[in-house]
């Protein structure tokens, strides 16, 4: 067990590095001058055109070796230090991400464990109920075909402006002060229902697809059948199966995190929601390399951070982990 | 019901053509290949053209509606569909492939260095969040095509396949008829496209249909972020437009909702025709 | 139970409470929305381009403010101001004026405001190539001595564009803060002054002492909340929900449902908003055909800038004389003579008589013209990616120039890369407005697209077109010296767009409109066409036109 820990840290390590690695690489030698691009917003300055070049250069470090520069990102990065951003000079990147994350965080973490256990819930119930399973199944491959940003416009559109029933973007309204009060978390559940809805929908036809077809499977194995043939209740098999059934569910999870973290990212553009979607968005359309690559990093972290803590779920509910499952869709 | 002696030999080909799933699929999938192919041939305008007053809602003369500015949203589909089905064939294909070699080599010397090695590598793309990389890709290219794009999606979904080719390589190769290639001094390559690519078509099939709807899927997601290709139509930059466009809070749903509806609608068929060949290979399942 | 019906009653009352507290608010502030781009960081007014909004208009004031609408200036800061020589211009000042700190405003602080100009690398620094000195004749009175040639055209922009700052808080600063310091907690003269600031928003609260109160009126709002907003969705999401009072954001779709919503526009047809700045075709004139000015009149021809006004705007656009010129202070020097006998219109077969005629004809049977010497030519279109309005609008230009048998492709680079291909000069053909706003003098829009800051490494600022005439060069400074009583003057004038409409280095297209929906659920009495009593318009540095006067006639 303590090996198995041991590897995936490895390997989520590694992984890390090597995040960092293209995170610090990508805007280095691709095309675009991140200088020129942020002083063309100081133009018309004429003397003062060089004492702010200079300071940027400074504080960006872009006029060291190269090598020399990787370390420095890698001191700044342990220092909480993610650059400046351009478009919002001179807030750190640090400070924007950090105050866009939390939303992030509301929205997926609610949606994930909700749609997870709903989902096999149903799906589960899909499994044994042949009937039910010729109309729900269709929905839940529906749903799980949807795009985020698309199943979000379907949803804006027909509870957002047909039905006026919850605002159509932001998290809270514009005249709210974020604060611990009655009146400001109604309002900010209001702004949080639409979204969450998406992205609880579209993950929960897979969910209950994956579960669907395992319990298939489980209750056509041998041991279910020669549970039967021990006069064991069907409720009891169904147990067992669903048991069984929710290991690679648990894996599975681990699989998509990547997958629902974009559509994530996607679903808060529709609704202008402003977690870090919404802060990429607005970091490429603004060439804001220090946001983007930031924003890349905390989706990184935030993926391996979830990662590791499947892997410590994983190994409480099965303790013959092994290393190597095949990965299930 | 008589089989012939060919429906005998081909037991899975023909529970296949049987299925109902996957009749309904392929039908599905057939005719929305059909509209890409053949649907710019018969709209009447092009897809930037200004083809009559704008907010119209979907009639005799606009199938889709028109947008805003008064363009088909119709033809816009159709085109956006043919370079959603290049990205798809040529980023699935990509996908597939990579992640087939790796996977059969991986599994081939499990257990050795050039599978520990491959494998670390496997493990880290499969943790970084694809879109993500594949954002800060697009971000930085400063004019993109449909081919660009599909070749980088191609080359960061490969992951999860080479992890299930490879479990199933490994249980492959040890089985006798591998062994005794392995006796008569085959090269690699040759078992591995004689002995083990062949006995796992029908898992490779599969295997494309879901690399297919994953590559559209990445594709759309980023061109409705602004990062596909910076010429011609897609998708994705159909449904952008929309909301850039205010459709939704205007109304125009045959603008915002029909071109994913239709995506979506391929999506699904292609997870039909998935099912379907699963209860084909898998007799188990057949039963329900 | 008694312990559940108290804590009902708490939940119940607290609600009450802050749903009270938070109307409160609501009622008392202005909410505005489209001048404000990014988290607010910079209130420096030696700075202007990077200020926050509002921080000139709102703290620092002006010596006049310019309606221009009517042409007019209104005295501010300045009670009168006169040429009493044509080389002297004296500025008598309002009395009773205090900096927020409680200092009083005196003639020290103009003559300030000049002077740091001129010992440091300011963005007016060259005022002092033709002002010779200022000095205070009195505590309310300003001496401006001139030399040989006035700039009495820039002088007039001037006069309502310079904000005027605390010498007792600014002579204290290094000469380094001058452009670096961010400024937090600016002291100014003027009606609001700076509150909390968000990621998301800026606050400015009333400033009850303000020196107008009596002169003009109290702003009627207590606050005025600028919100950060993204792009237009959001702004019509928070018109319908009533969230904005103004919205400076072009909306797709407004004449189709404004009045379904409520929302109130300049003018209640089209074109629904006050044309405020133009939009210029540039067309690289360093580069192949395009240096050709018979070839680049024939473009003027083939584009049809009504289709665009009327698909990609719905009419909320007007398009554009053939000088370019909008708006009271530069119409009076619009020559009509002249656009008729070198304007353009759209006219294709002109325009392909004209390309047949000079020689850029289908050479090589392709389906395109070649240029004179037979090469294929090819031009790109730009515009920054995600300025959806102008995509549409090169999309058509290229159609236009297609018909023409001339290949343009748009293309929709990144912003930054825009920036850099314009202001390198590798672009061929671009849409841009930066510095075409509406003005008292027409000096300001030619010396932005037809300037002679060429010669650098990069162009900054105006005349992407890379075009020199030094001969155009010439007659735009002499207009530049001249008073609008000299006689000259008009002829003058006439010579600059005679001269613009034959070269074409750039092709007037439409006016693009000072966007502006009001909701009237928590302010009326907005200003419109049949009640001009303001300018709706919270962009950086157009608050001297109308804005503070429109918060004042509030209800």
């Amino acid at each position: 067990m303590k090996k198995y820990l041991g590897k995936k840290i490895f390997i989520y390590l590694i992984t890390f590095f090597f995040a960092v690695t293209i995170d610090w690489a990508i805007p280095r030698f691709m095309p675009g001058d991140p200088i020129q691009m942020l002083l063309s917003r100081f133009q018309g300055m004429e003397g003062g055109r060089e004492i702010i070049e200079a300071q940027i250069t400074a504080s960006f470090g872009l006029d060291r070796p190269l090598l020399e520069q990787y370390f420095n990102f890698w001191g700044s990065l342990f220092k909480g230090d993610l650059g400046t951003s351009i478009y919002a000079f001179p807030e750190p990147v640090m400070n924007i991400i950090q105050q866009a994350i939390i939303f992030d965080i509301l929205l997926l973490v609610p949606s994930i464990l909700l749609s997870w256990i709903v989902g096999n819930k149903l799906g589960a119930f899909s499994g044994v109920n042949k009937k039910a399973d010729k109309y729900t199944m269709p929905f839940f491959y529906f749903l799980t075909s949807s795009p985020y940003f698309w199943f979000a416009v379907v949803v804006v559109f027909f509870f957002g402006v047909q039905l006026p029933w919850f605002p159509i973007n932001s998290a809270y309204s514009s005249m709210m002060r974020p604060g611990f009060n009655f009146a400001f978390i109604v309002d900010f559940l209001h702004h949080w229902f639409l979204p969450f809805l998406t992205l609880f929908l579209v993950q929960l036809g897979g969910w209950a697809i994956g579960m669907r077809n395992m319990i298939i499977y489980e209750m056509g194995s041998n041991y279910s059948k020669y549970m039967e043939s021990l006069g064991a209740s069907e409720k009891l098999i169904r147990k067992y199966a669903f048991r069984n059934g929710v290991l690679p569910q648990v894996t599975g999870l681990a699989i998509r995190l990547g997958n629902i973290v974009a559509g994530a990212l996607t679903t808060q553009i529709v609704f202008s929601y402003p977690g870090l979607g919404y802060v990429l968005l607005k970091g490429i359309l603004n060439q804001d390399y220090f946001l983007v690559q930031g924003c890349f990093l905390f989706i990184v972290i935030f993926v391996l951070l979830a990662n590791f803590l499947v892997d410590i779920v994983y190994m409480f509910i099965d303790p013959r982990v092994r290393f190597s499952y095949s990965g299930e869709v | 019901m008589a089989k012939s002696e060919f429906w005998k030999k081909h037991e899975n080909l023909y529970f296949a053509v049987t299925n109902g799933k996957v009749i309904f699929g392929l039908i599905i999938f057939m005719s929305i290949l059909a509209l890409a192919i053949f649907g710019p041939m018969f709209a009447k305008y092009d897809y930037e053209e200004f083809a009559g007053p704008g907010y119209m809602p979907p009639s005799k003369d606009f199938w889709f509606g028109t947008t805003l500015m008064g363009k088909d949203v119709f033809t816009r589909v159709v085109y956006g569909l043919r370079s959603t089905f290049v990205v798809g064939f040529v980023g699935g294909t990509i996908a597939t492939f990579v992640g087939l070699i790796i996977g059969f080599l991986a599994g081939y010397y499990s257990g050795k260095l050039t599978d520990e090695v491959l494998m670390m590598i496997t493990n880290i793309f499969l943790v970084i969040p694809t879109l993500a990389l594949l954002i800060i890709l697009s971000a930085y290219l400063p004019y993109r095509g449909i081919l660009s794009q599909s070749i980088i999606i191609g080359l960061t979904a490969w992951t999860w396949t080479a992890r299930a080719v490879r479990s199933q390589t490994m249980s492959l190769k040890n089985q006798e008829f591998v062994n005794l290639s392995r006796i008569s001094a085959a090269p690699v390559t040759k078992i591995i496209a004689e002995d083990i690519a062949a006995n796992m078509f029908s898992y490779v099939f599969m295997v494309y249909i879901i690399q297919f709807t994953g590559t559209i899927l990445a594709a759309v997601s980023l061109e409705f972020l602004g990062l596909g290709p910076t010429q011609g139509i897609s998708l994705g930059l159909v449904m952008q437009n929309a909301v850039n466009w205010n459709a939704i809070q205007l109304g125009l749903w045959w603008w915002a909702i029909l071109p994913g509806l239709l995506l979506t609608i391929l999506i699904v068929s292609l997870y039909f025709i998935n099912t379907g060949l699963d209860e084909v290979f898998n007799p188990r399942l057949r039963e329900m | 139970m008694k312990i559940h019906w108290k804590v009902l009653l708490g939940v119940l009352l607290v609600l009450l409470v802050s749903t009270m507290a938070f109307s409160y608010e609501r009622d008392e502030s202005f909410v505005f929305g489209g001048g404000l781009w990014g988290a607010p960081t910079n209130w420096n007014p030696l700075t202007p381009w990077a200020e926050v909004a509002g921080t000139g208009g709102l703290v620092y004031e002006f010596l006049f403010h310019y309606y221009p609408l009517t042409d007019e200036y209104q005295p501010w800061l300045a009670e009168k101001g006169e040429w009493v020589t044509p080389k002297v211009y004296e500025l008598e000042l309002r009395k009773d004026v205090k900096w927020t700190d409680g200092k009083s405003f005196t003639a020290e602080d103009v003559v300030f405001t000049f002077e740091v100009a001129r010992n440091n690398a300011l963005h007016y620094s060259n005022v002092w190539t033709w002002v010779t000195s200022v000095e205070a004749l009195s505590p309310t009175k300003v001496r401006f001595t001139f030399g040989d040639n006035p700039h009495y055209q820039e002088w007039k922009i001037m006069l309502y564009d310079l904000r005027i700052i605390p010498k007792h808080i600014w002579a204290d600063m290094s000469p380094e803060e001058y452009l670096t310091t961010a400024n937090r907690n600016p002291v100014g003269t003027g009606p609001y002054m700076a509150d909390s600031t968000g990621q998301d928003r800026m606050v400015w609260v009333r400033n009850d002492d303000w020196w107008g109160n009596d002169v003009f009126g109290q702003p009627k709002p207590k606050n005025l909340v600028n919100l950060v907003i993204y792009n237009n969705n959001v702004a019509l999401g928070m018109l319908m929900k009533r969230e904005l009072d103004l919205s400076n954001f072009f909306i797709p779709g407004v004449p189709k449902i404004k009045d379904t919503f409520g929302l109130t526009t300049w003018f209640q047809d089209a074109p629904y908003m006050i044309p405020e700045n133009v939009a210029l075709l540039f067309l690289n004139t360093t580069k192949g055909a395009m240096q050709d000015e018979p070839f680049r009149r024939a473009l003027a021809f083939a584009i049809d800038p009504d289709m665009i006004a009327e698909r990609v705007f719905e009419y909320q656009v007007e398009v554009a004389n053939p000088a370019g010129l909008l708006g009271e202070g530069w119409m009076k020097y619009y020559d009509e003579e002249v656009a008729a006998e070198h304007g353009f219109g759209y006219d294709p077969e002109t325009a392909a008589k004209m390309l047949d005629e000079n020689g850029f004809v289908d050479a090589d049977g392709d389906g395109w013209r070649d240029d004179k010497d037979g090469n294929a030519m090819k031009f790109e279109i730009i515009v920054p990616n995600g300025w959806t309005d102008w995509m549409e609008s090169i999309k058509i230009i290229a159609n236009n120039l297609k018909a023409v048998g001339i290949n343009a492709v748009p293309s929709f680079p990144d912003y930054g890369i825009y920036m850099d291909q314009i202001q390198n000069g590798t672009f061929d053909m671009c849409i841009n407005n930066f510095g075409s706003s509406r003005s008292t003098t027409p000096f300001s829009y030619w010396n932005w697209v037809a300037n002679d800051e060429i010669d650098g490494e990069i162009v900054t600022d105006g005349n992407y077109s890379r075009y020199n005439d030094p001969e155009l060069f010439t007659l735009i400074d002499e207009f530049n010296i001249m008073q609008d009583s000299d006689k000259g003057i008009m002829d003058k004038v006439s010579q600059i767009q005679a001269k613009l409409l034959e070269a074409m280095p750039s092709i007037p297209l439409w006016y693009n409109g000072l966007w502006a929906q009001m909701t009237t659920d928590v302010w009326t009495n907005w200003p419109t066409e049949t009640n001009p009593t303001g300018y709706p318009c919270c962009w950086a540095g157009k608050m001297q036109f109308g804005f503070i006067e429109m918060l004042i006639e509030l209800e």
